[in-house]
């Protein structure tokens, strides 16, 4: 069982998303790291595969675009939600021709990102199986 | 000036304002409303945002207040349009509340002038832990908040240290060794003693340290102890600054300036240099409390760190003040305490004592011998145990993680709270795979409800549908109900968690939930069939599940989280937000203060605006110079009360003609349904009714003084409608109704507004006939508020159908109280009038929300 989880990783520099997030998910089942600076993520996807990654777009150092495209790049099959605060129809697009998975704005409930991984999670359960 | 001659006094020397034209007040009106809803519901939105249920960050917050200052500012400005700037001063009003927001969402440390330099523990106001301190502000929401015991006192507060700096001039000085220690330049020793010996020779300014004195001289001793900013949850800073015992009260002023001195000891230094806030401001504010003469003293850890699983807490005793336990000297009595009720205490271990400590005569402490026959006696009786049991739980339940307790007991077998704060595992506890352990739960309900405060609690059902159930409810129980009414707000602090099958995230009985943190679910479907009365159930909001039996794995897993939200510094910026936009201060336009500048939150100036728009539509000399371009008509009805009705767009149908309207060409979907309660048969009785001789000498008597309120409203009835709005104004006989009704599809949008007030016959009479009403409209579920004889009910929220039957209620209310002033001849009557009256109102009403008394909503 333990084997089979999947695996996640957040990517926010606000500290209080990661905190929430991680065990609202843990809860559902997944494996959860968190990291608040890019560069830590980034390192963290060179080492692992993660099934689905959570990022926000604007942050200091790397941001969240350039991230997701650098871990697409090395784990084509991951799975990217993007979570921002600065919603706009442009980043969306943007995004999307990216392949990422889902688009969230901020603030969002527990539910609503609890059900957008289960998405994801069928995805690549299916893809699997 | 007398109110009567500023009034002569303008009206003589001011030009007159000009008279905005209709078609434009109309227009501004409107979106007036407009920007009204809007702001009422962002306040909603911030007061379900605080429940923890949504993850936000800072820029959420930065962008919601931006958004309120745009539409307060467009709000402000179309009341001052409609009115021809009357209300300017609203513009500073604004300032006032905004700018002290924004402030802080820029981060600073702000700290108002208006600020007070001391503050009594008692009358602090909660959730200002920038002016009281982290320790000062977790002890006065054990005090205000659950009501456990902590020693009295007061505090000096953050605004006391900023200006003791100021008046010093020392901060440019500490700022730059800070630079140079920094830079390597200096070492900590000598940094941490030229700031402290900076600090320690300055001056206490003259209007700080009267104040200080002041508060001092009410006992002769103090235990002063620090209390720094930015010192919580996550940063405990414990027992890093100074604390100083048994300060004699002519010796406060000094122990404060040591516990200002002891932000910058060398240990305190290197802390914050480890934990990177230097480059935070600090600030400290000194806490001074009662000295507890304990005859015993010690350590509550809500959680037996030793066994995590087996369901013990743990208590630590010695006779005695607490030094001995503080300092580790003596082997303490150890007792482990089941954690539920009636917290049997599993086993005891009774140290042997040789010596305690006791306040001496003269002050300060005194070390003695236990007596021989006291050496192996354990320090508590059973009855203290487990009074000091339930203290650790309430306060484990409501920081929501292991609590480690400093308690004293003193000679009156009282319990004192002196600190708490959060148990510290030595070892990481065992992190279960938590999503594995809860499938072995069976699952009750899933996905259902919405969170109005977020959190994990376990404990055994207990349905509330009665005042009586109130009372019994037990200590640590699910609080299962349904409906969301305010009246259940006692049982709140008491619960684990709370259920309802029907309210909003939005309502007083969320917000109450959210001040005492108890998660809270409402809209749960048939939870009352669902949960099983007496059994025990594991609520989870996060993941909106709710299990049979107690998930002990999720509670652990719950304990070992960093922080609980509630601590996260992004609540705890909205919280303090809230304070300045969500109260609710001017409730009676009557009162002296319903001015811009009684304002003192954002709600208040909403408040003050929709009313003043509506007043100066209302304002009836200008209303009639206004009347002849608005399409004002007359209803025909057999209720010949001639109102008027001004209809602002779609509240009467087109094909009237415009003098004259009947009751079938009404389409103002709330001026329908009153119409239909006021026109139901055996409402409007014209008869007259009998009147005692006394209610008759007091009827005249008013009459002849000419009445209550401005005179040109006598007689006046008028409806302002639209399709889904209504504003009534009605002067019947004495009294003046007004009504403010919005009933759109969305229930978001709706509410009652009932305002009742005046009447003939005397004060009593008319407080009687307030109660009455307060007493139907409680009925209907609407929350009242009774000010001698003024009642003020609301109802919001509710979907169209049943704000429907709640107006033909209102209507039916109102033929009821033309004359009902006259027939209240005794307080017994009132029960009786509620009884004829919920009678005459069952046959006509088709919902059974409607009846059942006790249950209501928001």
């Amino acid at each position: 069982m333990a084997q089979n989880k999947l695996k996640i990783l957040i990517l926010d520099d606000e500290p209080i998303v990661c905190k929430r997030l991680k065990p609202s998910l843990e809860k559902q089942g997944f494996e959860v790291d968190t990291f608040t600076r890019s560069f830590e993520a980034l390192q963290a996807v060179q080492n692992t595969k993660y099934d689905i990654i959570i990022t926000d777009l604007k942050m200091e150092g790397m941001d969240g675009m350039r991230f997701l495209q650098e871990a697409k790049k090395l784990h084509p099959s991951s799975e990217i939600i993007v979570i921002t605060g600065f919603a706009t129809m442009e980043t969306a697009k943007e995004s999307f021709k990216k392949g990422v998975f889902d688009f969230i704005a901020k603030p969002f409930n527990l539910s609503e990102i609890q059900r957008v991984v289960m998405r994801a999670e069928a995805k690549i359960v299916g893809t699997r199986g | 000036m007398f109110p009567g001659l500023q009034n002569l006094w303008q009206r003589l020397f001011k030009p007159p304002r000009q008279l905005v034209a209709f078609p434009e007040v109309f227009e501004h009106f409107q979106n007036l409303l407009q920007d009204h809803q809007q702001i009422m519901e962002i306040i909603a939105d911030l007061g379900q945002k605080s429940g923890g249920d949504y993850v936000f960050d800072r820029k959420y917050l930065l962008d919601t207040v931006n958004e309120l200052h745009s539409l307060l500012l467009r709000l402000v400005k179309g009341l001052n349009l409609i009115s021809g700037n009357r209300y300017v001063e609203l513009y500073a009003a604004l300032d006032r509340i905004l700018l002290p927001m924004e402030a802080e969402l820029r981060g600073r440390l702000t700290l108002p002038e208006e600020w007070p330099y001391v503050v009594r523990f008692k009358e602090a106001p909660l959730d200002l832990p920038e002016l009281v301190g982290g320790k000062a502000e977790a002890l006065m929401e054990i005090s205000q908040r659950l009501h456990l015991p902590v020693p009295d006192g007061f505090v000096v507060t953050t605004r006391a240290y900023r200006r003791f700096l100021d008046h010093n001039q020392v901060e440019g000085r500490i700022h730059s060794l800070l630079d140079n220690w920094a830079s390597a330049k200096l070492d900590t020793m000598q940094v941490s003693r030229q700031i402290q010996y900076a600090l320690l020779a300055g001056v206490v300014p003259q209007e700080v340290a009267r104040e200080i004195r002041r508060e001092a001289q009410a006992r002769p001793f103090w235990a002063v102890r620090s209390s720094a900013f930015g010192e919580d949850e996550e940063l405990s800073f414990a027992g890093l600054h100074e604390s100083i015992l048994q300060v004699p009260a002519a010796g406060v002023l000094e122990a404060v300036k040591k516990v200002w001195a002891s932000l910058y000891s060398p240990r305190a230094l290197s802390y914050r240099r480890e934990m990177g806030l230097l480059g935070e401001e600090a600030a400290m504010a000194v806490l001074c409390q009662e000295v507890v003469a304990s005859l015993a003293s010690g350590v509550a850890h809500s959680l037996d760190l030793e066994a995590p699983e087996s369901g013990g807490l743990v208590i630590y005793a010695y006779p005695g003040l607490g030094r001995m336990v503080m300092d580790g000297r003596a082997d303490l009595d150890r007792f482990v305490v089941g954690r539920h009720r009636p917290f049997p205490i599993k086993t005891q271990r009774i140290a042997i004592k040789e010596h305690y400590r006791r306040v001496a005569a003269a002050g300060g402490e005194k070390e003695e011998l236990v007596r021989p026959e006291d050496r192996a006696r354990p320090t508590l009786a059973e009855e203290e145990i487990q009074n000091l049991a339930h203290c650790s739980r309430v306060l484990e339940r409501y920081f929501k993680r292991p609590q480690e307790t400093e308690w004293a007991l003193d000679e009156h077998g009282q319990i004192w709270i002196l600190q708490s704060r959060r148990l510290t595992s030595p070892q990481p506890m065992e992190v279960p795979d938590i999503c594995e352990s809860c499938s072995a739960y069976p699952v009750l309900i899933k996905d259902q409800g919405e969170v109005a405060h977020a959190g994990v609690g376990a404990g055994p059902v207990f349905l509330v549908s009665s005042n009586e159930d109130l009372g019994r409810f037990p200590e640590g129980a699910v609080l299962v109900t349904r409906y969301t009414a305010p009246w259940l707000a006692p049982a709140v602090p008491r619960a684990v968690a709370i259920i309802a099958e029907k309210g909003s995230p939005a309502g007083h009985l969320a917000t109450i939930a959210r001040e005492f943190r108890v998660p809270t679910l409402v809209g749960v479907d048939n939870a009352e069939a669902l949960l099983p009365a007496g059994e025990d159930v594991t609520v989870d909001t996060h993941n909106r599940l709710i299990y049979r039996g107690r998930v002990a794995e999720l509670l652990r897993y719950e304990f070992i989280q960093s922080t609980t939200f509630e601590d996260a510094p992004e609540f705890r910026l909205l919280r303090r937000l809230l304070k300045r936009i969500a109260p609710l201060n001017l409730t009676d336009p009557q009162d002296s203060n319903f001015t811009p500048a009684g304002c003192l939150s954002v709600h208040d100036v909403i408040r003050f605006v929709h009313e003043k728009a509506v007043q100066e539509l209302m304002d009836l000399p200008r209303f009639l110079k206004r009347f002849k371009e608005a399409r004002v008509c007359t209803l025909v009805s057999k209720v010949p009360i001639g109102l008027k009705i001004w209809d602002l767009g779609g509240g009467v149908d087109p094909a009237a003609r415009c003098a004259q309207v009947t009751v079938d060409q009404i389409r103002s979907l709330p001026l329908q349904a009153i119409w239909a309660g006021v026109t139901l048969p055996g409402v409007w009785s014209t008869e007259p009714v009998a009147v005692d001789f006394k209610g008759m000498m007091a009827s005249l008597t008013r009459t002849l003084s000419g009445g209550l309120g401005t005179p040109s409203y006598m007689g006046i009835n008028l409806a302002v409608v639209t399709e889904t709005y209504l504003n009534l104004h009605l002067k019947l006989g004495y009294h003046y109704n007004l009504i403010d009704v919005r009933m759109d599809i969305d229930p978001h949008h709706n509410h009652i507004y009932f305002r009742f007030v005046g009447g003939v016959t005397d004060l009593t009479r008319r407080s009687r006939r307030a109660r009455l009403l307060a007493d139907i409209l409680s009925k209907y579920h609407f929350k009242v508020d009774i000010k001698g004889d003024l009642v003020l009910a609301r109802v919001l929220h509710l979907p169209q159908e049943e704000m429907r039957l709640r107006l033909i209620a209102l209507g039916q209310l109102i033929g009821f109280t033309r004359q009902l002033d006259m027939q209240l001849k005794s307080d017994e009557d009132v029960g009786h009038f509620l009884e004829v009256f919920v009678q005459r109102l069952e046959p006509t009403e088709g919902s059974p929300s409607l009846q059942g008394g006790k249950n209501g909503t928001e």
